[in-house]
This record gives C-alpha cells, structure tokens and sequence, in this order.
C-alpha cells in the first residue's frame, strides 16, 4: 500500500511497500487492515498533536527542543517528506520557521562580515536576530541557532559554530582559522579586544616575527581586526572586532 | 529608572532611543558607542574596513551638524579647538581624528553627495549636507508659502536672518544658492537683480 504524503523516516518507503507484500502474503487480510487502521490512527494523534501545539512549539523554546528530542527518539524527522518543507514542515509550519531562522541568521553575518571579518560572537547574533524578528518573533536560543546552522550545512556555505577560548562563535566564512589566529582571538577576548605584539611574545614566548604576521595578517588579509596606531603603550595595537562591542 | 521586567528586548529598544532623543536635548549630542572605540580614530589599511570607518564618520558628522546646526566642516578643524572639538576627539580614551584622515574622509563624503568643496576648487573645506539641497529647496519654499512672501522681491539678507528664527536662519549663501536653482527649475523661484545685491521672488508655478 503506498500512501503519498508521510514523511515517516523511519520507513524507508521502497522497503517498506516490499514489506507490506511480504507481510500481506503471510498474513490475512484482516490483520492487514488492523494494521493500515493503526497506523492511520497514529497519524491522526500526531498530526492533533503538532497542530495543538504548534504556537507553543514556535514560541516557547524549551517545549520546542523537548518535541524535537520526541522526534528524534521515536524516529521522525519533522523535516523530512516528500515535498520540499515536508509533510511535518507544512503542518507545523516548522520547516518554515527554521527555514526563516537559518535566513535570518546569513543575513546577520553578511551584513556584519566586513566588520568582523566573518566570525560573530553568539551572543551577539542572537540579540541581532531577535532584533530582526521583532516581538512577534518569540524568544531564540544558542540551541535554536546551533540546530539552524545544522540545516544550512547542506548548503556549503561554511556556516559553523566554533568555540574559542569558551566563548562560542559562529564563523561564516570557509576559511579556516590557523591555530595562530585563534590563539590571538582567545588573548583578545581576555584583554576586551586590545592585542598588541608584546602580548604574544611575553605569554606565548612567539618571537616578535612571528607575532607581526600573524597581527598582520590578520589586519591587511583577513580583516579580522583594527588598527590603532595611537595606542599610548606600543604605538600600534591591534583591535578584534568580534570581541569589541559597539551599535550598528 | 525602574526596569520593567515585562518590557520585551525590542520594546526597551524602543523607549531607549525615546530616552536618547530627550537626553540629546537636554544635556546635549550623544555620540555613538564606537567613538570610545580607539581604533575609530586610526585610518584603517585594510580596504574594506576602512569603508566602513568612513561610512560610520559620516553618519557622525552630518548628525553633529545638524544638531549643531553647522554647516562648514575644514580639515584644520582636526587640529585647532572649535566647534568639532566635542567629535573630532575624545579626550576620555585619548585619541584624536588627525587631519590626513579627516581630509580622507570629507573626500568620501564629497563623493556621495552629502557634501561638497566650498568654495569650489580646493580639498580642505566642505559644505555639509545634513538636509539635500533638494530638501532645502522645499523648506525654503515652504517657507516662503507659510509666511506670506509669495510673489514679492526678497533680499537673501531677509531670507538669511529673518526677524523670527526660520530653518532658514544663518544658511550659507552657497547654500542657499543652489536651493533656489532647484526651485528656478521647477518654476518656483527667479533670481532678481536688485540695487544693493541678489534678489529671490517665489511663486506658485501656474497651470
């Protein structure tokens, strides 16, 4: 029996149309159709369900993640489905929401790449997102956002959640970070974005060279930081956007 | 000021700006967060980051200006006290917009149109557009409509510094000009040569 339409991944629908014939040649029916009538019916609870709670699962956080965490134990993909948002996603309207989200979230680290060279701090995209999405928009969470970018990941877009020194950031750039610029990152939210040459000879025991590179690199090639060449210790001091807070 | 735990993000948002515009009348201009960032003052080398710096100083000097209502803005005004004391540094941080940056950032602003050199033919002075010429232009007709000046032969003196204050008070003859060739355009305003200078009549145009 092929039914159009449910998103049940827990199925896969070839092997599952193999095993109803199978299932049908063994057994009567009867039984058959007991078995159509519960699934049936299974559906019909869930779909009462979801559309019950559905304001609930758009506006409260907590409740939303606990129902994906149902979904993911009992094996539904709330995305998934035939047609482009799924089955779940139309019903829910929660294909839509996250789709939204993940929307909302490249907005913010476009517009605010060339200020900070691609990466953003997570607390500061979600107040930017939520600034976007107004009161109507509920509240949104680190979580909200880590399962967002879960689903841009298909995209190749480079869109990933990292952490540097504790502090979780969201990059959207596919360059990859060195291990000398995260070390510069970390010192820099240490020092409330201020990093100078003398910092990563005197704590990390670089030589001056080789902390000029990097700091320059960073600067000239990847726009990571600002220049402050009226610094009154060193003269010229380097400051990372990411780590600096300031109105747009 | 009690903080209502009911008030969402963007409603405090809203009556933060509400607050801002009173605080602005009553103690004064209130400068953007990133002029107490250091790294503002300094021309950045990277491209791309540098545009922004200029975008950002923009919006700072032509709100200044308007507040302010001031109308010239000069590259030696990064070195000497005056008017722009209050944005070209802060004191606070110890860092000051020098000069060579200021002139780099006039340049960008004179290249979309929210200033120009005046006079004409030099790089150390601009005429602020904190209100377009086009924009002064209606003001002025307004202005003129509003105070029953229609249809009679006005000096810019009486335009310049009317008995009553008017958004028009102490605008910069260049200024001034080019509102009136907007307005000779669409036929609401020609210049008349009088006695003792330049004379304006504006009019309704006819149908």
């Amino acid at each position: 029996m092929h039914r159009r339409g449910v998103g049940l991944a827990a199925f896969d629908r070839k092997q599952t149309t193999k095993r109803f014939e199978e299932l049908s040649n063994s057994i009567s029916q009867s039984q058959v159709t007991h078995l159509n009538n519960q699934l049936a019916q299974f559906r019909t609870a869930l779909t009462h369900f979801a559309s019950t709670h559905r304001d609930k699962i758009k506006s409260d956080p907590s409740f939303r993640h606990a129902f994906q965490q149902m979904c993911t134990s009992i094996g539904v993909d709330p995305l998934a489905g035939p047609r482009k948002g799924g089955w779940w996603a139309e019903l829910l309207g929660l294909g839509d929401w996250q789709y939204e989200l993940g929307v909302q979230i490249v907005d913010v680290c476009v517009s605010t790449r060339e200020r900070n060279g691609g990466l953003i701090e997570m607390a500061e995209l979600i107040r930017m997102v939520s600034k976007l999405r107004g009161v109507s928009g509920g509240s949104i969470t680190e979580d909200d956002i880590v399962q967002s970018i879960k689903t841009l990941e298909p995209l190749g877009a480079g869109y990933q959640v990292v952490d540097i020194s504790g502090r979780k950031m969201v990059r959207s750039v596919v360059k990859e970070l060195d291990d000398d610029q995260t070390t510069i990152l970390g010192l820099a939210q240490e020092h409330g974005g201020r990093v100078v040459e003398d910092m990563l000879i005197q704590r990390r025991q670089w030589s001056r060279e080789r902390a000029r590179t990097a700091l320059e690199n960073m600067l000239l090639r990847d726009g990571l930081c600002w220049l402050d060449d009226q610094d009154e210790e060193c003269g010229r001091a380097y400051w990372v956007t990411s780590a600096m807070k300031w109105e747009a | 000021m009690a903080l209502s735990t009911h008030t969402t993000s963007t409603g405090w948002d809203s009556v933060l700006k509400a607050c801002n515009k009173v605080n602005e009348h009553i103690l004064g201009f209130l400068l953007p967060s990133i002029h107490s960032a250091p790294p503002f003052f300094t021309q950045q080398p990277n491209p791309a980051t540098e545009a922004i710096v200029i975008e950002q100083w923009t919006k700072l000097i032509l709100s200044y200006a308007r507040h302010r209502n001031l109308f010239y803005l000069r590259v030696e005004d990064a070195e000497t006290g005056g008017d722009w004391d209050e944005v070209l540094r802060n004191d606070r941080i110890n860092r000051r917009l020098p000069p060579a940056h200021l002139s780099s950032i006039l340049a960008g602003m004179v290249a979309k149109n929210v200033a120009s050199y005046e006079p004409a033919k030099q790089t150390r002075s601009v005429l602020l557009y904190w209100r377009l010429p086009e924009e002064w232009a209606e003001v002025l007709h307004q202005w003129a409509s509003t105070t029953g000046q229609m249809n009679t032969i006005m000096t810019f003196y009486e335009i310049t510094d009317p008995p009553v204050n008017s958004p028009l008070t102490n605008i910069p003859l260049p200024l001034l000009r080019k509102a009136i060739t907007i307005l000779a355009k669409s036929n609401r305003a020609q210049i008349i040569a009088i006695a003792d200078g330049e004379g304006v009549r504006f009019f309704t145009p006819a149908k």
